[in-house]
């Protein structure tokens, strides 16, 4: 796998694409996706030799955010994805491109109350059936933080406060990573 | 006449015994072959990211002890270097914990195979195996005890090291007992591998193949008996394991009888880091020098003012960190453990999120069992080794 090639055809789908600092972060890239461009991602990403290491949500303000975590073995390469559900709480499912995602997206429509469009058995995993509308994991009104204050802030002095931290300029995740793993 | 026939559902667990805790299948049956199999979890859920979110950093420790409770010590490892890789403290980690790490969690992938060929030969029906398993079983649970005072929920990383030294002589001990494990993996091989009834009852069940793995995210001992070489300690290496000298076994039977034999090589293979961990092993700290953030030692906490007053702070407001978010995974003896924390820059994590290896494996079950037998459920089971613990967290 290039990883070149497969950053270029992540272009079309994506927002933002990132190159993080492995050894800071546990993760290689950092990809913003639209709700919409997620199965064509997912779809990419498997055809590419990526597994789905996993899929949860994290409640912040504006939207729920869904966060997919890839990893892939040769390269040893990680990658972070994330987009917000739509205003009605639905993201469309991966479950039939990664058979393992089918789980982790009914454990987080447990958690979130997500709805995973075209799922094909969303029904209650981790919880009871009768607590279906529980939703544990999401945040009170006073609790919710906005979603750049949970992100890694720019190092040093900011010349002007940023949604999206840049990438350390030191990073180097590729020479960083071939060093370790020598 | 044509047969009128028609398929029986049956519910197996969660009051099993061997479906290795509460685990609930829902058994399709044509005769003795299963047409559909339906896991069924959550029966242990106790919400453990939801209670991590309203404790401190130090205070969700023990909580990780009760995922995988046959491997205590890994879960602590995991979530004890995520910390670290929040706050930026991994290259402070002095080498002594770095190494008593390293043997702890070796020791624990031991323990937990351990438990694994146990009761895996076990529901099989070999007996005696379960016997000699939990022989050497005990003698890890009697170190377990020695060095952190309980004998399953160890609770002994912290965060920037570890609770407390090793004690006096215990390294010896370790040592000599470590050394004997090659020949009991020679006596469960002697007692299994050439065994007819035990290969009739492995060798082509429960197969999965390499792609379907990968699509599940399978990892563990069952990727690699799928052919597929992936083991973290080598490919993102993390608590110093890249100085240490073994090998990652690999087979391609696919199959339960080479996920029995990548197990049994994995002991070998913790033997080998156990001891060269062992060689390397000197005298030296075994706290970081963050004392904003470390616990410090008990003896200086009753005999001067200013640990004390560390001491007070960081047990009744924790630490904080900045904001950001950080992935750790480790090589857990079941598979992938990892853990997402995003922080706030508060004491508490904003979410954090456990990649459990079990959780992920027993999606393969109903592939691994749809049309085969109904006796192959139990044997796929015991091969995937799950521990319901970390899959309902």
């Amino acid at each position: 796998m290039d990883i070149n090639k497969v950053k270029g055809q992540w272009q079309n789908l994506s927002t933002v694409i990132e190159d993080i600092d492995y050894s800071v972060s546990g993760h290689d890239y950092n990809v913003c996706l639209d709700h919409e461009k997620v199965r064509d991602f997912a779809a990419l990403m498997l055809e590419e030799g990526f597994y789905l290491v996993a899929l949860m949500a994290v409640h912040v303000s504006p939207a729920i955010e869904v966060v997919y975590q890839f990893a892939h073995f040769e390269t040893r390469c990680r990658v972070l994805a994330r987009a917000f559900v739509d205003d009605n709480g639905e993201i469309p499912t991966i479950s039939d491109i990664y058979q393992g995602a089918n789980w982790h997206e009914r454990e987080t429509r447990d958690f979130h109350g997500i709805v995973f469009v075209d799922h094909p058995y969303l029904h209650p995993l981790i919880l009871a059936e009768e607590d279906v509308d529980l939703k544990p994991l999401l945040k009170e009104e006073a609790n919710l933080k906005d979603v750049a204050a949970v992100r890694r802030q720019p190092p040093e002095p900011a010349p002007e406060p940023k949604a999206k931290p840049e990438p350390k300029p030191e990073a180097k995740p590729e020479a960083v990573k071939s060093q370790e793993q020598s | 006449m044509a047969a009128n026939t028609e398929t029986m559902t049956i519910n197996m667990g969660p009051q099993h015994p061997s479906t290795h805790g509460v685990l609930q299948l829902i058994l399709e049956l044509d005769g003795e072959i299963v047409v559909k199999a339906t896991p069924h979890i959550g029966f242990l859920h106790r919400g453990i990211e939801k209670l991590s979110e309203h404790r401190t950093y130090h205070q969700t420790i023990p909580l990780t002890d009760r995922l995988d409770y046959l491997a205590p010590m890994s879960n602590n490892l995991g979530y004890v270097l995520a910390v670290e890789k929040l706050l930026g403290i991994t290259d402070e980690i002095p080498e002594r914990v770095q190494r008593i790490r390293v043997i702890m969690t070796e020791l624990t992938r031991l323990k937990s195979h351990l438990v694994w060929l146990a009761c895996h030969a076990l529901d099989i029906g070999a007996m005696t195996v379960f016997l000699y398993c939990f022989r050497e079983r005990e003698c890890i649970t009697d170190i377990y005890e020695k060095v952190s005072g309980a004998r399953m929920t160890s609770n002994y990383f912290r965060v920037g090291g570890l609770a407390d030294d090793l004690p006096d002589g215990l390294e010896g001990e370790i040592r000599t007992f470590v050394e004997s494990m090659p020949a009991h993996v020679e006596e469960y091989e002697g007692l299994l591998t050439g065994n007819r009834i035990w290969q009739k009852r492995t060798i082509g069940v429960g197969e999965i193949s390499a792609e379907a793995a990968i699509d599940i995210g399978i990892t563990g001992p069952s990727l690699r008996a799928s052919g597929v070489d992936w083991d973290l300690r080598r490919d993102n290496p993390y608590c110093g394991y890249e100085d240490y000298d073994f090998d990652v076994p690999v087979r391609t039977g696919c199959d339960t009888f080479d996920r029995y034999r990548v197990r049994l090589d994995e002991m070998r293979q913790s033997v080998r880091i156990i001891l060269q961990a062992l060689d390397k092993l000197k005298p030296g700290p075994i706290l970081a020098d963050c004392p904003k953030i470390v616990l410090p030692p008990k003896q200086d906490v009753v005999n001067n003012i200013e640990s004390l007053i560390h001491h007070f702070k960081i047990v009744t407001e924790g630490f904080k960190t900045e904001p950001g978010e950080i992935y750790q995974g480790i090589e857990a003896p079941k598979g992938e453990l990892g853990f997402y924390l995003i922080a706030d820059g508060s004491a508490y994590p904003f979410r954090m999120k456990i990649r459990p290896p079990s959780f992920v494996n027993l999606q393969g079950l109903p592939q691994m069992v749809e049309g085969k037998l109904l006796a192959d459920v139990i044997a796929v089971i015991g091969t995937l080794d799950i521990v319901l613990g970390e899959i309902d967290r």
